[in-house]
């Protein structure tokens, strides 16, 4: 029954291995960007009192350094979705309609491809440089790992959060691509999707620093475990209750959002008439 | 001149092919609106948890935040194409019908798109500079304030011509978008006082990237008087037009590598 | 048969008078070859193209020479991917020659773009000049700006494409709402606007019914007797060529095959006619007697092809013999295409290499 996907599958790894290019330009940029975004806390956490031992919304600087550099790692991994950009161009040219009528469903291409694309990630760039990175801070002290047991069970968690993490950023993806179908504004769109999924996520700042009001609320909400969640599972902030209580709601927000994408889907095909050409 | 008029008969149309779309426009606009606020509460979080970022109130460091949009909405506003340049339309071999016509393609880019979404960036940012400008205990001169205007309006230049060099790569590499967005982000770091960052990057980010020259140091003048605003306002326009020649020039070259696909 | 081809200064006829028109297109020793990278098969192949430096080379258009004087017809034929659309492409100034130069007006187009492009005007069949949400008019003013066309000359060129291509009807409509018969004489009429020298049309009727193909034929044909326009049009349509051209090109694979006029072609191919047949099971197609030499058979399983010249065997008679003799079941009745002329002239090549060999 899956094997109809193989395809799109390939066609995701290898359309992720031609940007060749691109990736070193981000590989040398993104280190520039982490620099300064540590050097902006530095700052930060010298302007308080306390200076750098000092505890802001639970996080020391050597932990807001650790948290800055996985979630940078992370992001990459999760983001580079481009499912909004080929729906939008999809509807546009009015292919759209060649895939509601095929078997394969539309749904599931993006899944399948996606998958692809996340798999070669993972593999070319997640796994060396999480090594990495784990590596050198658990080296230099700014991760301490005091169970080795403790820690191989967090990575299992993280693993398992990471997964949803990525299902989560396709399904959302896949919803707002499916907007495209009341507007044309795909870009709009996407700047929407990414700032809000980057905020509301903790990727830009950990979720924490959000006034007490919000915290809670934003805490339950689908966007967290995409970012933050597994991050802090990752760095053991959060003991095993709590690591399986975020995986529990992020897979409760999973179905939650397919079920609202497809019922999204049908009624968008149903609503809007296709660009003829 | 003729390319003037023919660059507000372009816009013209770009217009009325956006009136087409009016609640597009409306979205998009929302969007763009709904993202910089989401930034700017990620700053307004941060700084709420501290006292002062390096000796910067919290009243700075939002009117640093204002005043960098303004540059970034200026550009926004003139060359939004040069983005569909570099993520789709020279790998869909969209660029044919320009390459055909006897004005300048770079020109053509420009006039192709009129995007009023940048309207949105800029009220925001102006918004910001009033709202804690007023609340600046700061002697204001003009020599300042004229470096401030400079610093928005020419700033927005050497932003376009990052665009403009980056898109054009487009012809080289088929696909250029997802460089040029890295090299935009760096505008993020445009956004907070340069005080903040060591020596080394604050020289990347004066000469190399010089977000901070038409950002921090028009500010800086403005709080402390740091600078000679007019020498100041002259470095940057000194450093607008060398970066958009040089944009032009990398264009240029480029431009010679594009090939038309297909048979 | 290339040596056929016309001098330096060519001749051009015009009802009955004889004149010295100029060159207007000079091509010479035109070579463009693509290289891609070697894909490798699979996840490891990818990789491996990755690392590797492997190209193949690919001759789309192979050392073309023609030249075409002021104010002909040109049919550019060939199959697909014969290189038509290539060669197009570099005489438009899109796409630069890996050797040999093409001269429009004695400048070259990929070194002088900006000043050719004043000169020529393009159709690509698929591709749309005009901007797509806006009513058809505007996008006509702002071509009238970026061409620099004076308002009475705007003015005159708007009334006559109106009256030949008839686009009066869907001035104010967004492009995005004609039809594609509407859409095409609309970047038809856009390519005139500046009444250039050259008019490159590819595929310019591909997909229209034949009304509104008659219509662009007259409006090619009317532009081209009103203004001197020099047609290159590369069509798949052999109505499109008898109509219209004068001269015939032809491109197999990158190479020139043929270089004359039209009249040479029907001549030396004559007018063949195929009747595709459908023979029940019950007949076994190899046993039937053919009609004459002048009928030939092909037989593919339960199909037949009957090609013959209709001025030599009537087409009533072939028709008769297919369902007495074959029992016929169903069947369609075709023009020559493109190809055959192709295959027929390639194959005549190959004959006359034989021929010097013996």
């Amino acid at each position: 029954m899956l094997k109809k996907y193989r395809p799109f599958f390939r066609a995701g790894s290898m359309d992720t291995m031609a940007y060749r290019f691109n990736i070193l330009m981000w590989v040398v940029v993104t280190v520039f960007e982490v620099a300064c975004t540590v050097f902006l806390w530095l700052a930060v956490y010298r302007s308080t009192e306390g200076g750098i031992d000092a505890v802001i919304n639970g996080f020391t600087y050597k932990e807001m350094i650790v948290y800055v550099v996985l979630t940078t790692i992370f992001g990459f991994v999760t983001f580079g979705s481009e499912t909004l950009w080929i729906i939008n161009n999809d509807i546009k040219q009015g292919t759209i309609g060649n895939y509601v009528i095929k078997p394969i469903s539309y749904r599931g291409k993006f899944v399948a491809s996606n998958l692809g694309s996340y798999a070669t990630l993972v593999t070319l760039f997640g796994i060396p440089l999480y090594a990495i990175a784990l590596g050198v801070f658990a080296g230099i002290g700014f991760l301490p790992i005091t169970s080795g047991w403790d820690f191989v069970g967090h990575l299992g968690l993280f693993v398992v959060s990471g997964v949803l993490a990525c299902l989560l950023n396709d399904t959302i993806g896949y919803i707002f691509g499916v907007l495209c179908f009341y507007t044309s504004s795909g870009w709009g769109l996407n700047s929407l999707k990414t700032t809000m999924i980057s905020f509301l996520s903790g990727a830009l700042l950990p979720l924490s620093f959000f006034p007490a009001v919000f915290r809670d609320i934003v805490g339950y909400m689908p966007f967290a475990g995409m970012s933050q969640n597994p991050i802090l599972i990752l760095m053991m902030k959060y003991d095993y209750l709590q690591s399986l209580k975020v995986i529990l709601i992020a897979l409760g927000w999973l179905i939650l959002l397919e079920l609202m994408a497809k019922l999204l889907f049908n009624h968008a095909i149903r609503k809007v008439t296709v660009h003829g050409g | 001149m003729r390319y003037v008029k023919l660059y507000f008969t372009c816009i013209k149309r770009s217009m009325l092919s956006r009136l087409e779309y009016k609640k597009d426009t409306v979205i998009a606009l929302l969007s763009f609106l709904i993202s910089n606020v989401c930034s700017l509460c990620s700053i307004f979080f941060i700084l709420q948890s501290i006292p002062s970022l390096r000796g910067y109130s919290v009243v700075e460091v939002g009117f640093f935040y204002g005043f960098a949009m303004l540059p970034i909405a200026l550009d926004h506003l003139f060359s939004d194409e040069f983005w569909l340049v570099a993520y789709r339309r020279v790998q869909l071999g969209d660029m044919d019908r320009h390459f055909l016509r006897p004005i300048p393609v770079m020109f053509q880019m420009f006039a192709e798109t009129f995007q009023p979404e940048g309207f949105g960036e800029l009220i925001l940012g102006v918004a910001m500079i009033v709202v804690c400008g007023v609340n600046l205990q700061v002697a204001v001169s003009f020599g300042a304030i004229f470096a401030l205007i400079v610093g928005a309006v020419f700033g927005a230049v050497i932003i376009t011509s990052f665009k403009v060099a980056f898109s054009a790569l487009a012809f080289i590499f088929k696909r250029s978008g997802p460089m040029l967005q890295i090299v935009y982000g760096f505008t993020n770091y445009a956004k907070y006082p340069l005080a903040i960052y060591p020596k080394f990057i604050r020289i990347i980010l004066i000469f190399v990237l010089p977000f901070g020259l038409f950002v921090s140091l028009p500010i800086d003048t403005l709080l402390h008087g740091t600078y000679n605003p007019y020498l100041l306002s002259l470095g940057i326009v000194g450093a607008a037009v060398a970066f958009f020649a040089l944009a032009t020039l990398v264009w240029t070259l480029c431009e010679r590598r594009y090939e038309s696909t297909g048979s | 048969m290339r040596d056929e081809t016309f001098p330096e200064t060519a001749i051009h006829g015009n009802a009955n008078r004889v004149q010295w028109a100029q060159v207007m297109i000079e091509v010479q020793n035109l070579t463009k070859v693509f290289r891609k990278p070697v894909r490798g098969k699979g996840l490891i192949g990818m990789v491996a193209t990755l690392f590797s430096r492997k190209y193949t080379e690919t001759h789309a258009v192979d050392d073309v020479s023609f030249s075409i004087p002021e104010g002909e017809i040109v049919g550019y034929i060939g199959s697909n991917g014969a290189g038509k659309s290539t060669t197009i492409k570099m005489m438009c100034g899109i796409l630069t020659p890996t050797s040999g130069k093409v001269l429009i007006d004695g400048k070259e187009p990929y070194l002088k773009r900006r000043l050719v492009a004043k000169d020529i005007g393009v159709v690509f069949g698929q591709k749309t000049q005009l901007w797509w949400d806006i009513p058809l008019i505007e996008s006509f003013k702002v071509l009238k700006e970026i061409y620099q066309v004076g308002d009475e000359d705007y003015a005159a060129r708007m009334e006559f494409l109106s009256s030949v291509l008839g686009i009066d009807e869907f001035l104010t409509q967004p492009v995005r709402t004609l039809s594609l018969g509407q859409r095409m004489r609309a970047d038809l009429a856009a390519s005139m606007l500046h009444n250039p020298k050259i008019l490159f049309l590819d595929e310019p009727t591909i997909g229209m019914d034949v009304l509104v193909k008659e219509k662009i034929r007259l409006a090619i044909h009317a532009l081209n007797q009103k203004y001197r326009t020099t047609v290159v049009l590369t069509t798949h349509d052999m109505a499109d060529i008898e109509n219209l051209c004068s001269r015939i090109i032809m491109l197999e694979k990158g190479k020139i095959i043929y270089d004359g006029p039209l009249g040479d072609i029907k001549h030396r191919f004559g007018n063949v006619k195929t009747l595709t047949l459908t023979v029940p099971p019950s007949v076994d197609p190899n046993e039937v007697k053919p009609f004459s030499k002048d009928v030939e058979a092909l037989v593919d399983e339960d199909k037949v092809i009957l090609r013959f010249d209709p001025e030599r065997v009537k087409l009533e008679d072939v028709i008769q013999y297919a369902f007495a003799q074959y029992h016929a079941i169903d069947m369609r009745i075709a023009d020559i295409s493109i190809e055959d002329v192709v295959k027929q002239i390639l194959a005549q090549q190959e004959g006359g290499r034989h021929a010097e060999k013996v």
